[in-house]
């Protein structure tokens, strides 16, 4: 609940949702925050929502409400008919009450501050918590009952978060939804509009928001079967890897840091730079392998084999990272990328959870393959919807 | 992190039982109404008041209720509405009888969110309905106490459906029931007094508070349209008026009445000079006597004539004078259908619209169709106040209702017998009582000097005979009842006196009649009204006067002034002060008069006059503002203008340095003794240093704390000292939160 508080001046300032948020995390965005002209001009501008109410900003009848403007009218019609003034009462009473019930519904979503949350990395196929962090910035008043309709693309219908309790003033909390993305690809997660019926239920009341994240899910992760291939046990296979690591081979020299080993120290090239310098060791790797792509649309002309052939890519080149064995990846004919970092990979998987197959215009064979690098993973179609992995040529795993 | 202490929430279950709570209140008040609304539903009521706290207290008892109760209960409600009305032919009461069958039936059953909200508008039905029969001042309190447990009934709902979406329904019976259904009141109240902030909770006073003003700016502000209808509901209910009032009066009926002393009447007057020192409220005049029983005999009856048409004004029988007062009269619910008046009127407005009306001008005599279900209020016009009724000043020329005799007999062409003119003489007693009615109206008449004197001799033979008491027991015996107390040395009350005295007239040959009504009456100075009770109710006499040719009022009760009796002159002050009321029930009735005067009796006119009556008072408040601005700009001139010298200038200078200083040190060191002398009388835990700390804590992290720089981390760290650190360790209070001040003030160096 302790978090960092919303400044309601600059989230309305925000206005629309930011995407440069870390985290996965939005702007703010307040009940009554609008456009940047709001501020210099708050009562204009709140006079002419009244007239032009601001997208998404909407009120709707409920059964109570439609009941209460029913019975309101019920009793009009009869203190006017009859001029009496106990009608009249009952009906003064009733339109005070509706007055109250806005003005309520007013203070309610004051000062009332929210974000959306969107943890990266997604992937298809697994839940993921999307959260919206709600901030009541008011002073005094707790707001209660406020619910969120948010949505993502591929989703069927909208989800309600709903405040079940009290939210205190001054008092922040999150509201969480589980979040299962069908298919790899952009996916956008929108929270709709803030909604409540708040205090009597008479009338629902929508805030339009524009929280908007899109975000990448990368390919669900698949299982497969490896095949006993020689190059997955290769004996006295450890080389030197282009990274820092605990190796024997001198990779480079930095700067002392603090934590540094003092065995690790280069003193001669301390004494020429005049500054602390530390030895560098490269890591030891096994055999690496390289993992190339082709997304020729002749080759992958099923939608869903192509999908298995990214979720294959995806999971075994995260398995081989994790092995420290992924030494390069690449697509079609663009150069190979090295794998040295988890940005690397990321960046990896992010292509893939956008990939197409394409038109292929360039040639390639695998002996093409072979003459450039050895120990390179390439994919093709298992009849009408398996993927088999080849390791030079020779056949690796199986999807 | 925060230090302050947090407050619980009530979870699921006690929403639950405070909902149950607030529908059980709710169908209590919404029974209540009964209580004014003079409904046979006493039954419904007692059941409604008995078992709905025991549901409330124990909520698994409904469970118990078998299902085929449930699917019973609606066929049963409407077999049972239909029987009821077509027994007793009256929708209204019927439909009050229904609503209290379904109040009850929803107050002790589990309810769903449709029956909560059916719940609530039974009750506003049964409230409003109330209202409108009954116009009574209750109405007003009873709506705003209902208004404010249903506003609080429907936001618990409203909180309960938010708690639970998205959580599937639990399905519960006897032998598993809810959670919810073991209610402890007592720690429901320590939850509901935990999780209270009372500062909210005031604040939501006053805004229920607000609702309550706008809805009486409302009532005044909305417009008003004479459409000029009666209301439907009124034709829905048939009332009886109070036997004293009615055309058979009984020995006794009237003085029942007096055992009541609530108000009857009340009576506002524009010119309190007009008031006299004796009010006699006539409303009915009697002329039979047979059995005990004082009756209104047909030909009597004929006299007053039903008029054809509805009207809300109606032209009397006098003719207006200069001066003459404006009397308001509001009349109680079911009191009767003869308006009560202190003689003939020049004019008679009904603020209830057109109403059907009979009249008769001679007798001074106004009677309305209807005994009226709620509060009724005329006003009347040039009203004499008459001891003696004489001929009509002018004579209107009425259209009126055909009496049966009137229309010819379709069948066999017969004459229908013609209407007889009434008889004041005529004395329908058993031989032997006959013979000493006639025997004691002998020995009376013997004395000279027509009806007056006749009425004073036959005042003072009663009052010789008999004392008054408002209790009397008569004992057994033959003859005629009246005739036999006459006989005997009993106290009697005003009935037997007036009755005596018709005998007595009759007997001795002068007409006489019997009139019922009010006599007297309270000034009630807080409301500037006169208030008539229902213990002023009286019966009295007329007797003609030949050689007046007028019917001359008689009182023989003990103690009322007798004809040609001349009193002592009284001053208005001085009757208004004899007959002034100063208890709390006359402060609570002025309460009401306001309610009759303001509220119920508002109108189209009242509207205009209050607009007309706010834009002078602004005006005449602007008027008074700009005098006053005038007058001190005039004296602020007046004192520049005057020759400067040391002494003036030293003086001001003087006065500007004392108001500047103060200001100063009210600044710097003021605040730092009020903190300090508040910090020593507060308790432990709310000094209000730290509290004022935690304040501009709050308002720097609001700026956000991330991005602070050095002097505002210097600020904090100082806040902080004051929020939590030891007493000794503080640093000035003041220069801390001046510095906190300019911090947040200040925009921040990153932006």
């Amino acid at each position: 609940m302790s978090q960092s508080a919303p400044n309601p001046a600059r989230a309305r300032a925000n206005g629309p949702a930011s995407h440069a948020g870390d985290g996965g995390v939005t702007g703010w965005q307040s009940a009554y925050g609008r456009p940047e002209k709001v501020r210099s001009h708050r009562w204009r501008a709140f006079m002419w929502s009244l007239v032009y109410p601001y997208r998404g900003n909407r009120l709707m009848l409920t059964l109570p409400g439609g009941i209460v403007i029913a019975v309101a009218m019920g009793i009009a019609a009869a203190a006017y008919n009859t001029a009496n003034n106990i009608l009249f009462i009952a009906l003064s009473l009733l339109l005070a009450c509706l007055v109250f019930s806005g003005l309520l519904s007013w203070v309610n979503f004051r000062n009332l501050a929210w974000r959306l949350r969107v943890p990266p990395p997604l992937r298809a196929g697994r839940d993921h918590a999307v959260t919206v962090e709600l901030h009541n910035g008011k002073r005094l008043l707790p707001s209660y009952g406020v619910w969120f309709e948010i949505a993502a693309t591929g989703e069927k219908k909208t989800a309600r978060l709903p405040l079940r309790g009290r939210l205190d003033a001054q008092g922040a909390t999150t509201l969480e939804w589980t979040l299962r993305p069908a298919a790899r690809g952009r996916l956008s997660v929108e929270v709709m509009s803030a909604a409540s019926l708040f205090p009597f239920g008479f009338l629902k009341k929508l805030v339009g928001s524009q929280l908007k994240r899109e975000v990448l899910v990368w390919p669900a992760p698949v299982e497969y079967q490896r095949s006993p291939v020689a190059s997955w046990h290769q004996p006295g296979g450890v080389e030197r890897a282009m990274r820092a690591g605990q190796g024997g081979d001198l990779l480079a020299l930095r700067g002392y840091a603090r934590g540094d080993s003092h065995r690790l120290v280069h003193w001669k090239a301390s004494a020429r730079l005049r500054r602390l310098m530390v030895r560098q060791y490269a890591a030891e790797t096994q055999t690496g392998f390289s993992l190339w792509m082709r997304t020729s649309a002749d080759d992958w002309a099923r939608p869903e084999q192509f999908e298995l052939l990214c979720s294959l890519v995806a999971t075994m080149a995260e398995d081989l990272f994790r092995a420290g064995r992924l030494m390069s990846v690449a697509f079609d004919g663009e150069a190979p990328i090295p794998v040295r970092r988890m940005h690397d990979l990321e960046r990896f998987l992010d292509r893939l959870a956008l990939v197409k197959p394409t038109v292929q215009t360039y040639e390639s064979s695998d002996a093409t393959v072979s003459v450039r690098r050895a120990n390179v993973l390439t994919f093709a179609p298992d009849g009408a919807r398996g993927v088999i992995a080849y390791v030079d040529g020779e056949k690796a795993a199986t999807a | 992190m925060s230090m302050e202490k947090k407050r619980p929430q009530l979870n699921l279950t006690e929403l639950y039982q405070l909902k149950w709570i607030l529908g059980g209140v709710l169908a209590m008040l919404s029974a209540w109404t009964v209580l004014y609304m003079d409904v046979e539903a006493w039954l419904w009521l007692a059941l409604t008041t008995a078992v709905t706290p025991v549901v409330m207290r124990w909520p698994v008892l409904t469970l118990y209720v078998p299902r085929w109760a449930h699917r019973l209960a609606f066929p049963l409600f409407v077999a049972l509405f239909a029987a009821d009305y077509y027994l007793n032919r009256e929708p209204l009461p019927a439909m009050i009888r229904l609503a209290m069958m379904l109040v009850l039936y929803r107050a002790v059953t589990p309810r769903k969110r449709r029956d909560d909200l059916q719940l609530i508008i039974l009750g506003l039905f049964l409230v409003v309905v109330a209202g409108v029969l009954s116009v009574s001042l209750v109405f007003a309190v009873q709506i705003v106490v209902f208004t404010g447990c249903a506003l609080l009934f429907l936001m618990v709902i409203n909180l309960i459906d938010s708690a639970e979406t998205g959580q599937p329904a639990v399905e519960f019976s006897a032998s598993a029931p809810p959670a919810w259904m073991h209610v402890e009141w007592m720690r429901l109240a320590r939850r509901l007094h935990e999780a209270t902030d009372w500062r909210v909770a005031l604040l939501s006073s006053g805004l229920f508070g607000g609702v309550v003003a706008l809805s009486a700016l409302l009532f005044f502000a909305l417009p008003r349209f004479d459409i000029g209808n009666s209301f439907f509901l009124d034709n829905m209910i048939t009332k009886q008026s109070k036997t004293g009032f009615s055309e058979n009066v009984r020995f006794g009926d009237v003085t029942d009445i007096q055992q009541d002393t609530s108000v009857a009447l009340r009576v506002e007057v524009s010119d309190r000079r007009a008031i006299p020192a004796e009010l006699y409220w006539r409303m009915l005049v009697l002329d039979v006597y047979e059995n005990g029983l004082f009756s209104v005999s047909t030909e009597l009856a004929d006299q007053m004539r039903q008029q054809k048409r509805r009207v809300a004004r109606i032209l009397g029988s006098s003719r207006p004078r200069a001066g003459d007062a404006v009397w308001t009269f509001y009349l109680e619910p079911s009191t009767t259908r003869y308006l009560p008046m202190l003689g003939s009127f020049f004019q008679t407005n009904f603020s209830g619209g057109p109403q059907d009306y009979a009249i008769n001008d001679e007798l001074r005599m106004l009677r309305l169709e209807k005994v009226p279900a709620k509060m009724f209020a005329y006003q009347v016009d040039g009203m004499r106040i008459e001891d003696e009724l004489g001929p009509v000043e002018v004579v209107q020329s009425r259209d009126v209702m055909p009496l049966y005799r009137d229309v010819p007999d379709d069948i066999g062409n017969r004459e229908r017998p013609p209407a007889r003119m009434p008889d004041f003489l005529k004395l329908s007693l058993e031989p032997a009582d006959l013979a000493k009615v006639t025997e004691w109206s002998r020995e009376l008449a013997t004395h000279p000097g027509g009806a007056k004197m006749f009425a004073r001799v036959a005042c003072d033979w009663l009052a010789t005979r008999h004392t008054y008491a408002l209790q009397m027991k008569l004992e057994a015996g033959d003859g005629d009842p009246l005739v036999r107390w006459m006989n005997s040395n009993t106290p009697g009350h005003c009935e037997l006196f007036a009755g005596a005295f018709t005998l007595l007239a009759r007997g001795a040959g002068y007409p006489a009649r019997m009139v019922t009504g009010f006599h007297g009456g309270s000034w009630n100075e807080g409301g500037n009204h006169l208030s008539v009770r229902n213990s002023d109710a009286h019966a009295w006499c007329e007797i003609y006067d030949t050689a007046s040719l007028r019917w001359v009022r008689v009182d023989p009760t003990p103690g009322a002034a007798l004809p040609g009796q001349v009193a002592a002159k009284e001053t208005t002050e001085a009757v208004l002060a004899r007959i002034q009321d100063r208890s709390w029930n006359a402060r609570l009735d002025a309460v009401r008069m306001f309610w009759y005067r303001r509220i119920v009796d508002f109108n189209q006119n009242s509207q205009a006059e209050l607009a007309r009556d706010a834009k002078s008072a602004i005006e005449s408040y602007a008027r008074g503002v700009k005098a006053v601005l005038n007058e001190r700009l005039k004296t602020i001139g007046e004192w520049l203008s005057r020759p400067w010298d040391v002494a003036r200038f030293a003086a001001w200078i003087f006065v500007v340095g004392a108001a500047f200083g103060l200001v100063l040190g009210w600044r710097y060191y003021g605040r730092v003794l009020w903190l300090r002398w508040r910090s020593g009388m507060t308790r432990k835990g709310a000094d209000p240093v730290r509290r004022e700390a935690g304040r501009w804590l709050r308002k720097l992290e609001m700026l956000g704390g991330a991005k602070e720089g050095g002097e505002r981390a210097a600020v904090r760290a100082e806040l902080e000292r004051l929020r939590y650190g030891p007493r000794q360790s503080w640093p000035s209070p003041q220069g801390a939160f001046r510095r906190a001040k300019r911090a947040c003030a200040a925009k921040p160096a990153n932006g």
